[in-house]
């Protein structure tokens, strides 16, 4: 489970997380959801330590964040990690170098499914094309954790759909995964839990099937009642 | 330390081109150095002995022997040093400001490698040293061939020999770069090695604070001169010449020591704690 505690954050004098907190289970998915500059991507930096934090405290099977957690846990920013010069071969060559969970097999699966050419130089992908490769080092790694940032920003419609194909296959199945999006409708039904932002602050925290089934109401409907309330 | 050397070997892969650019431009501008200047040489004996009908013997008294010592004090020898200087004085700050700049931010990677943090701040640091060295080494074995070419070029008689040692030793400038005694070697790598140390300190500050970062990066370099220069000033200006040599270099070397350990350990902490991508 990753626990998120109280984390404040300030840039500048702008306090940005005002003491947030929420968990994230193993085997499910959550997304964080909020208006751009609440402090999304700034939560996924701070769980892989990418940012320090003025207060609080993230927790990742109990346990903070050391190198070994690295294996345990991945994060799909909304940028590409690897050098433009590469091709996505000498990605992967590189992640296998130094990622003892690295599970080629896995790899090449995801080759496949999004149809991508590992002789490609990665400078010359199109923006749906970046966004898989970048997917592909994440999931490709046997962690138990992936952070995602706005896997769909950006990207045409039908790259959307592979994407969105990605999170009922079994390559997510049995991790626990955080993702953050403005494109809810892509993937609202495959949504376990949902974390709403609104002011650096968590406004609602709740289980999308409960909603579903107890209220009737989809994320969308939680949504309109938290923020156009 | 398997990681540490796979990062080297990647950090080092991605130099290979400029280093191997600024080599080339090393190799070709000394070599048309050696060219030029020995031709100039040839023509002005030319000019004398055919033309003006001097004696070789008067020529050879007037304007001395062709030396390798005139090549390498010649801008075609020493212009491809400096930009090889230059260079890599430059790629100390690229070598961490490529990886937050432009549109891949492999920073990201680099901190989410399941190493300690610190292996990056070590390989980038062995990549300068390689670098150096490496230009250092090639250098050395581009200036016999170079005498070589002086040879071939410039007849027995209009000629001096000097070995490689005698060149190097002839030209302060060089003695920097080669240097002629273990002690020297220390005392001018070691202080390159401690400058770059804080030198990334300070980029790791502004890295990590941003404007404030600059200023605890001037503060900490500007801390570093203090102390490493502590015993230097107290035997100056406080105790009157208390020490003897020997005592001032091993204080020299303990304070060296003393910074390098501390910009490793903040430099440590700064990549663990309170880096921002």
């Amino acid at each position: 489970m990753i626990e998120v505690k109280e984390i404040e954050k300030r840039y500048g004098r702008k306090k940005i997380l005002k003491g947030v907190s929420f968990t994230a289970e193993k085997g499910e998915i959550t997304c964080l959801i909020g208006i751009n500059g609440v402090g999304k991507t700034t939560i996924l930096k701070a769980i892989m330590a990418l940012t320090p934090l003025h207060k609080g405290q993230i927790l990742i099977d109990g346990k903070p964040i050391d190198k070994h957690s690295f294996e345990k846990i991945t994060f799909i920013p909304d940028s590409l990690t690897m050098l433009p010069h590469m091709t996505i071969n000498e990605a992967m060559e590189f992640m296998k170098d130094f990622y003892t969970c690295w599970n080629q097999k896995r790899a090449n699966e995801l080759l496949g499914f999004f149809r991508l050419d590992p002789s490609s130089r990665i400078s010359s992908l199109s923006k749906g094309n970046t966004a898989k490769v970048n997917l592909l080092l994440g999931l490709a790694l046997d962690v138990d954790y992936v952070l995602m940032d706005e896997p769909f920003s950006g990207i045409d419609m039908f790259s959307r759909e592979e994407i969105a194909n990605v999170f009922t296959s079994h390559l997510i199945e049995n991790r626990g995964v955080i993702i953050t999006t403005h494109e809810i409708g892509d993937i609202e039904h495959l949504l376990d839990k949902v974390v709403l932002l609104d002011d650096g602050l968590v406004t609602k925290e709740f289980s999308a099937e409960a909603a579903r089934e107890n209220e009737g109401k989809s994320v969308i409907d939680v949504m309109r009642e938290v923020y156009q309330k | 330390m398997k990681k540490y050397l796979q990062l080297v070997n990647f950090e080092f892969n991605r130099i290979v081109k400029l280093f191997t650019v600024l080599l080339g431009i090393t190799f070709v501008a000394q070599m048309i150095g050696v060219v030029v200047q020995s031709r100039s040489y040839l023509n002005l004996a030319n000019e004398k002995m055919y033309k003006e009908m001097m004696p070789q013997a008067e020529f050879l008294e007037s304007f001395g022997q062709m030396s390798f010592l005139q090549i390498a004090k010649s801008s075609w020898f020493f212009g491809p040093i400096a930009l090889c200087v230059a260079g890599v004085a430059f790629y100390i700050f690229f070598i961490w400001y490529r990886d937050w700049i432009g549109k891949n931010t492999f920073i990201y990677r680099l901190l989410m490698l399941p190493t300690s943090r610190l292996n990056i701040f070590f390989a980038k640091i062995t990549t300068i040293l390689l670098m150096t060295f490496g230009f250092v080494a090639v250098q050395l074995i581009m200036i016999p061939i170079e005498i070589m070419v002086l040879k071939a070029m410039v007849p027995n008689e209009f000629r001096l020999d000097l070995g490689v040692m005698e060149v190097v030793t002839s030209i302060p400038e060089l003695t920097l770069i080669f240097p002629s005694s273990i002690m020297e070697f220390i005392f001018n790598y070691g202080l390159g090695l401690l400058a770059v140390s804080v030198l990334f300190t300070g980029i790791l500050f502004e890295r990590s604070y941003k404007w404030k970062g600059i200023l605890a990066g001037l503060l900490y370099g500007a801390l570093a001169v203090v102390v490493l220069l502590l015993p230097l000033l107290l035997h100056e200006f406080v105790l009157n010449n208390f020490f003897y040599p020997i005592e001032l270099l091993v204080l020299e070397i303990i304070m060296g020591l003393l910074v390098l350990s501390a910009s490793i350990w903040v430099s440590g902490f700064l990549l663990k704690k309170k880096v921002t991508v």
